[in-house]
């Protein structure tokens, strides 16, 4: 397993040097949601990359709109020359890559992509140009396992670093600053939320447009045995937001010493978290987001109670195209759970006509029943 | 109207088989709805498999499209149910599924005939996105918010595939699909349908270009609404406009589908939309609950003034739902399943499926028994006197009680 990461200036890139790596990330203002180099400063960077014996992976991670993306179209082509791969995120700079350039491509499928088949289909889109994908933070370890070992082409994960949550094209700092300095300026924000346990949210606004992370960064850094041993080819560590623990947080991925890392935990400016990395369970919630007496409609489904007139009646909506008879025995499933089972004594329309059956559509007046409430499900037995 | 110009169908939200119903007798061409699974809304009510058979049938007896969104990220296992699910939706006539995986877009293909619509939840926003998405074989694009009619246009002409654009609802402030604050803030997964929607929280946001802490809902949209923008939509030739809002009531269901239907229906008569109906469509948008309106990025970017900084309980609109009509007839006079009260002598106005509001008095009220009353309770019934011309499923309102 190797480790990759990004760059930003030439003590950044003798970091990378001096700690083993073969590769490195960098990033054009242009083109890279966090970019901070001009053309000319990517172009210096990945010539002394190159002298270095490093790889130079272009990120081109923003989303474009068309207009945006065809005021793109110049920085690519005069940059993805000097580079060796090219890493992007929306489908749309992965086709165009496809059809007009012919270097390797690296696929960001951090965003979703939670299904081998997803990932699968990635690759044969890239038309056997695909070199790595990079896989997303949400999949637990076995997932991992599965996909590193099934997919046809290496993957990378992120190792170390900020947990991006949310990103829009829109100015949502800058919006709460009273007078605009300058177009383009840069925010960066700490935002705590009255409604969430969590504060601390960092915020970065830039020409890309707003961004907001977790309050902890990611940190697989003691699993990295695990991670290697599974055959996961690429360890990302990110340290765009604070650089001066690149090199010792190589240092641990690369040996992994317990004591060094608490010193090391101690000593970081953010709690650190591992996510989803043993367990992703962020569905197990759902069941309790509604309901689910009041959601059972299926076979035996006579309809719905809509109103219950004590010592007078109940009015079911019948939906089933049998329609109700009055021979008919029903089970109705109140919203709190109870059931309660029933003839049929009295049945008339909505003219309070006694009739022998009430069709799909319309509203039946049984005899009142003690204990049913409005909205409970009524079934046939 | 230019016999060559195609107008674009009214595409409405039906979170359950009556708002289905509603929909399309409202005048919306197509509705889009969600099974037990594999949507984005786990809270909505959502459809049954004998449900999604029966609003097939209403809605193509009417000459309406059916499409059902499998819209979530999914992960290997819910994956796996997915097959079966597909089989019987093309089994049943489902017009197109609304997909935003490839993984999906895979397994319908692999399993069905059925079309593909890829949904704003990929954030499709250009041409080569759009080139992508039909080589993996999809029909139809619903394109991501952030982007213009006039880059939408584009989209269609060069990428040579159907564009659907959303025309009204609430937005989400992120790119779609791209939020995973309730993912790791709630432990509920967003893009499989446990959205929290924090972005509508109020922060605090400290280390601006201020001494003092800002408090701000800086992460809420403006809701959108597009009516005036219907030239430029039809004048690119986009497909489908739609609606939010499968979690949203029958009255807007059913407003929005009427007002979008009429708005474009006026078009096809006449070629334009100078029409002094414009103020009335306007109006009637505004009745029905909502953020303050924005036209976000249909035009041009949205800006700082897209941003609805209030609390969710601030949002305007001064009507409400009295009730649906649930039958009506000279002897039984109209029946109303009332959802919110109304009492004796209170204005009422009926919407009918086309044309204009009927006012009525609620001068005289029974109960079901036939029995005078005052005032209703919601989760009744009540009766009022019989009007001509209306009938079940209208939808009834009043101006909000002070």
């Amino acid at each position: 397993m190797k480790i990759t990461s990004y760059a930003r200036t030439l003590h950044e890139l003798s970091i990378l040097k001096d700690q083993g790596y073969t590769e490195v990330i960098l990033e054009p203002k242009s083109l890279a949601r966090f970019g901070k180099l001009s053309n000319d400063e990517f172009l210096g960077l990945a010539n002394r990359a190159k002298e270095l014996g490093l790889r130079v992976l272009l990120e081109w991670d923003i989303l474009m709109t068309e207009d945006v993306f065809m005021s793109k179209i110049t920085d690519i082509k005069t940059l993805f020359p000097h580079a060796d791969a090219l890493r992007v995120q929306d489908p749309g700079a992965l086709y165009w890559a496809v059809e007009n350039t012919d270097k390797p491509l690296q696929f960001i499928a951090e965003n979703g992509n939670h299904n081998l088949k997803a990932l699968q289909g990635w690759i044969e889109l890239a038309s056997g140009r695909m070199e790595r994908i990079i896989l997303s933070i949400e999949l637990a370890k076995t997932t991992i396992d599965e996909y590193v070992k099934t997919l046809k082409v290496p993957c990378e994960l992120l190792g170390f670093g900020r947990i991006l949550l949310f990103y829009t094209p829109r100015p949502l700092l800058s919006a709460l600053v009273p007078e605009k300095i300058a177009v383009n300026q840069e925010y960066a924000a700490i935002g705590e939320s009255e409604e969430s346990p969590h504060k601390g949210f960092p915020l970065v606004e830039n020409q890309h447009g707003t961004f907001m992370f977790h309050i902890k960064e990611f940190c697989l850094v003691e699993y990295a045995h695990e991670l290697k041993a599974m055959g996961l080819s690429y360890f990302r560590i990110d340290q765009r937001f604070e650089t001066s623990f690149l090199d010792e947080i190589s240092t641990l991925v690369k040996k992994f010493d317990p004591t060094h890392f608490e010193a090391f935990k101690e000593n970081y400016h953010q709690d650190l978290m591992r996510g989803f990395y043993f367990v992703n369970k962020t569905d197990v919630l759902f069941p309790k987001l509604k309901n689910t007496r009041l959601q059972k409609r299926e076979g035996d489904y006579v309809g719905e109670v809509l109103e219950v007139m004590k010592g007078s009646h109940l009015a079911i909506m019948v939906k089933n195209p049998r329609g109700l008879t009055k021979t008919d025995i029903l089970k109705i499933l109140h919203p709190k759970g109870e059931i309660f089972e029933t003839k049929i004594y009295s049945l008339k329309n909505l003219e309070l006509e006694d009739v022998t059956s009430i069709p799909q559509g319309k509203v039946a007046l049984i005899q009142f029943f003690d204990g049913i409430w409005p909205k409970s499900q009524v079934f046939y037995i | 109207m230019s016999t060559l110009t195609k107008l674009p169908e009214v595409l409405a939200p039906a979170g359950s088989l009556d708002k289905l119903k509603i929909a399309v007798l409202y005048g919306a061409n197509a509705v889009y709805v969600g099974g037990q699974k594999f949507g984005l809304r786990t809270a909505a009510e959502n459809f049954t498999l004998d449900e999604l058979k029966e609003g097939m049938t209403f809605a193509h007896d009417r000459g309406a499209k059916v499409y059902v969104v499998l819209n979530s990220f999914l992960h290997d296992k819910d994956l796996a149910e997915l097959p079966e699910f597909v089989k019987y939706l093309e089994e049943i006539g489902t017009d197109a599924v609304i997909v935003s995986d490839l993984g999906v877009v895979k397994s319908v293909r692999e399993f069905s005939t059925i079309q593909i619509h890829i949904s704003t939840q990929a954030s499709t926003l250009n041409v080569q996105s759009a080139l992508l998405w039909k080589k993996a074989g999809a029909t139809r694009i619903v394109l991501g918010r952030e982007v213009s009619v006039k880059e939408a246009g584009k989209i269609k002409r060069e990428a040579q595939i159907e564009i659907e654009m959303f025309i009204h609802g609430s937005m989400c402030m992120a790119y779609s699909g791209h939020c995973v604050i309730s993912n790791f803030t709630q432990g509920r997964d967003s893009n499989r349908g446990g959205c929290a929607h924090s972005c509508r929280f109020e922060y605090s946001i400290d280390g601006l270009d201020t001494l003092e802490k800002k408090k701000a809902f800086f992460m809420s949209s403006k809701d959108l609404e597009g009516l005036r923008v219907l030239p430029a939509f039809i004048e690119e030739g986009i497909d489908s406009l739609k609606i939010e809002g499968r979690m949203k009531s029958h009255l807007y269901a059913g407003t929005m589908s009427k007002v979008y239907s009429e708005a474009l229906k006026f078009y096809a008569d006449h070629g334009h939309f100078l029409s002094d109906d414009m103020a009335k469509w306007e109006a009637e948008l505004g009745k029905v609950s909502h953020r303050t309106y924005t036209q976000a990025n249909l035009v041009e970017k949205a800006g700082a003034n897209s941003i609805f900084n209030e609390r969710e309980n601030s949002v305007e609109g001064d009507w409400e739902v009295v009730g649906n009509v649930i039958d009506a007839g000279p002897k039984m006079g109209i029946v109303i399943e009332v959802r919110n009260a109304f009492n004796q002598g209170d204005e009422l106005e009926i919407i009918p499926f086309t044309g204009d509001v009927i006012k009525v008095t609620a001068s005289e009220i029974m109960d079901i028994t036939m029995k005078p009353v005052t005032r209703t309770r919601p989760t009744t019934l009540a009766r009022l006197p019989y009007v001509k011309g209306v009938e079940s499923m209208h939808l009834i309102r009043q101006r909000v009680k002070e």
